[in-house]
């Protein structure tokens, strides 16, 4: 058996070691690229959700590199995201791959283990139900979740500020590397301080005070860059600092119940929309409200096309929140169709709407003032970003 | 506001916007709030300036249906000022194994805050959490009733709509009985029947299947063609009983979304036993619906292992007449050559073999 699983940026680490702790071969699909977003595309349902044609094709790439059982996260209802496993399954054996199983895992289950059970029946192997074998596993998979987290918050804020272009990214890319290479729980624990020494390695300019934006959106979205056509990254780029809750690990957590930041965000969020309607559109709006709230500069709302949850979050904010926060909003619905072209001009554009508004509003609101001429947000996010913050101030 | 007074009750004015779930719980909600003592107004059929409207106020994403959905409660605002309220149900879940489209899990959030739309009468459906006869106390309290009339009403309702159901399982369709409820009348099989050589099912959420506008009067042209037409509606309740399993062979699911595993159900009896019963299946789906785009790969994957027509139509504010009217034609056509290929019998009417209580 040769396990593998859809892209969903670099959450890759996480799910590996998923399956590596327990002694299974993994086999990591190709980063999501061109041919594989064709294959998805044409094997798919017409309409359905861009995720669904991307991961499709995750997984054909993957089968040809090997890989026999594929697993994918679900979640039932009240979404499509639940149909994913089965339809997909449906869809590469109708293609041929006659012996393919795509094993659904729903994370709600993480902790209650039917999904060791099914990989130890499709396995064939008795020994991985065994208590401390899968308990190592899941450790293994938060903790790298988490640290995968801390890469995203540092990424987000030290890109605005470096020197020379692309060096937050290659600190990533080695991170990723290094951290996919850490198996021990000793390394595990040290790797906080190995994150903060890499990105303190970046040469960076302290004096820029960049422009401050929330991204939310469909978790797939947001975190697989081939298909947001490297948002983050861009507008890194472009110097603007990213701030984004939404990770695999920020998810998974919530599914345990104590995500108390999301609980805070569904708080905001009641008065517009009182339940999860799946997707993330109650703590988008949350999101939204949040960092209208702290005086952020801008907010991007990035989803699939026609995706159902976030559509919803659009409606309201465009006919609400909108109206009564006044966030500047630039939303992103990506399919196979979106193009570089458009894409930038639109972000150029969102870009100097921000800055007009930092010089006439932002710094002159006695709210924001305190916030809008400090570098560095205080008493803002975790206690990571805290101490990520600290390296960016520091003179 | 606009309270009228009979004797000495006052009755509130509560406004039914004309789209969505009106067309499978109307005659449910229309019981249930006349027995509180309300006075119903029912926004038009759809026409083209609801759609218009519709359109312009949610944007490009938006399946059809709920675009309507908010040109049917403008137009129900700006004809009647004075109501109320606007009753806008929130449908969460039904069958505690089950929910509704994200879609109706919102309805009253995104209508709420439409320009100019009065106090939205609230009724949320959440067996997940409370059962029916809660929901139908709460929207009691709205309209300043007490638990018991609530209850009293919310039964009266559920047995109005159980003779409801049982008519259109007698063959009588969705549009005849929705008028009948309408008007007072008693459920009556119109006297003349509607003959034809084959026999369809027809399938899709019943706003698309029964919004003659938005569907360009669907039903009415396969009739025309000489077709029979059954819908979900018609077919007995036991076929509705045991849940459909997705992709049983391997990850084994179970459907979620309340109408699209009675579409699964209805279609599992015809892959089955009822194979000979039907000369084709169409599926009446609006562009940009999430349930539907899955559920329709997995139906048109099934007919093709049992060999029975299936076609797609997929429909949005631009669908026009003449490409509808020519799709309709040529698979007609096709199922029709098929039969004469086999050298079937037409159907005129026969009797479907539901091989009752199996
Ligand atoms: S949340 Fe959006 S992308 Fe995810 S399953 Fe639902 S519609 Fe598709
Ligand atoms: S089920 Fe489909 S058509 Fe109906 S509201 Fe949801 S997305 Fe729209």
């Amino acid at each position: 058996m040769l396990i593998s699983f859809p892209n969903m940026g670099p959450n890759w680490v996480a799910f590996k070691t998923l399956f590596t702790a327990l002694d299974l071969d993994v086999v990591v699909p190709d980063p999501t690229n061109r041919e594989a977003i064709k294959i998805g595309v044409k094997y798919s349902p017409e309409f359905v959700c861009f995720p669904f044609k991307a991961t499709l094709g995750d997984f054909v790439n993957a089968i040809e590199k090997g890989a026999d059982t594929l697993v994918m996260a679900i979640d039932c209802g009240p979404c499509r995201f639940g149909f994913y496993a089965s339809v997909q399954e449906r869809i590469l054996r109708d293609m041929g791959y006659k012996d393919i199983r795509v094993i659904p895992l729903d994370q709600a289950d993480l902790l209650e283990f039917h999904w060791v059970k099914t990989l130890q029946e499709v396995s064939g192997r008795k020994d991985l139900f065994i208590y401390s074998k899968y308990i190592k596993a899941v450790i293994y998979f938060l903790k790298k979740a988490k640290l995968l987290n801390d890469i995203q918050t540092a990424e987000g804020l030290f890109r605005a500020y470096e020197h020379n272009l692309g060096d937050t990214t290659r600190v990533v890319n080695e991170l990723l590397e290094k951290l996919d290479k850490a198996n021990t729980l000793v390394e595990l624990r040290n790797f906080k301080k190995v994150i903060k020494n890499d990105f303190n390695s970046i040469d960076i300019d302290k004096s820029k005070t960049p422009l401050r934006v929330g991204l939310s959106g469909e978790i797939h979205i947001s975190l697989e860059p081939y298909v947001n056509l490297d948002l983050r990254r861009k507008l890194g780029e472009m110097g603007v600092e990213v701030h984004q809750s939404l990770s695999l690990y920020d998810w998974v957590v919530h599914k345990f119940h104590l995500n108390y930041h999301r609980k805070w965000l569904e708080h905001l969020a009641k008065p517009y929309v009182p339940m999860d309607i799946g997707g993330e559109c109650v703590w988008v709006l949350g999101e939204y409200i949040d960092k209208a709230k702290a005086g952020f500069d801008g907010f991007i709302h990035s989803y699939p096309f026609t995706c159902m949850p976030e559509v919803t979050a659009r409606t309201i904010i465009t006919n609400k929140l909108k109206k009564i926060y006044d966030l500047p909003i630039i939303y992103f619905s990506f399919d196979e169709q979106s193009g570089q072209e458009g894409f930038r001009t639109r972000l150029e554009a969102f870009y100097d709407l921000m800055e007009a508004r930092r010089e006439r509003e932002i710094k002159s609101t006695p709210e924001f003032m305190a916030n809008g001429q400090k570098k560095i947000y205080p008493q803002y996010g975790g206690e990571f970003y805290n101490e990520i913050a600290q390296l960016i101030q520091a003179e | 506001m606009g309270l009228s007074t009979t004797g000495d009750k006052k009755r509130y004015k509560v406004g039914i916007p004309r789209a969505l779930h009106y067309y499978r719980y109307y005659p449910f909600w229309k019981k249930l709030l006349e027995e509180l003592d309300v006075e119903i107004v029912l926004s038009p059929p759809t026409n083209k300036n609801i759609v218009e409207e519709g359109v312009t106020h949610g944007f490009g994403e938006l399946c059809i249906p709920v675009k309507i959905y908010y040109g049917q409660v403008l137009k129900l605002v700006e004809n009647n000022p004075d109501l109320d309220f606007v009753f806008v149900p929130r449908y969460v879940s039904e069958v505690p194994e089950s929910y509704f489209c994200p879609k109706f899990l919102s309805l009253p959030d995104v209508i709420k805050i439409l320009p100019e739309v009065p106090k939205i009468l609230n009724f949320e459906v959440n067996v997940k959490e409370f059962p029916i006869s809660t929901s139908a106390i709460e929207l009691g309290k709205q309209l300043g009733k007490g638990q018991t009339a609530s209850v009293e009403a919310y039964k009266k309702a559920q047995a109005y709509f159980d003779e409801y159901h049982n008519f259109l399982r007698d063959g009588g369709s969705v549009n005849h009985a929705l008028r009948l409820v309408h008007r007072n009348l008693p459920f009556k099989l119109p006297k003349k029947e509607m003959k034809g050589d084959l026999r369809f099912l027809l399938l899709g959420h019943a706003y698309n299947i029964f919004d003659t506008f938005i569907n360009l009067d669907f039903i009415k042209k396969l009739h025309e063609q000489g077709v029979e037409v059954l819908t979900i509606e018609n077919l007995p309740e036991y076929l509705f009983k045991k849940p459909v399993i997705v992709n049983p062979r391997g990850g084994v699911l179970r459907n979620y979304w309340q109408h699209e595993e009675e579409i699964m159900q209805a279609i599992r009896f015809f892959l089955t036993k009822g194979r000979a019963e039907i000369d084709g299946v169409i599926f009446l789906i609006s562009f940009a619906c999430g349930p539907d785009s899955l559920i329709s790969e997995l139906i048109m994957r099934d007919m093709k292992v049992v060999g029975l027509p299936f076609l797609e139509i997929i429909m949005d504010e631009h669908s026009g007449e003449a490409g509808m009217m020519t799709r309709i034609e040529s698979f007609v056509e096709m199922v029709r050559r098929k039969r004469k290929r086999l050298g079937l019998e037409p159907r005129w009417k026969s009797k479907i073999k539901f091989y009752e209580g199996t």
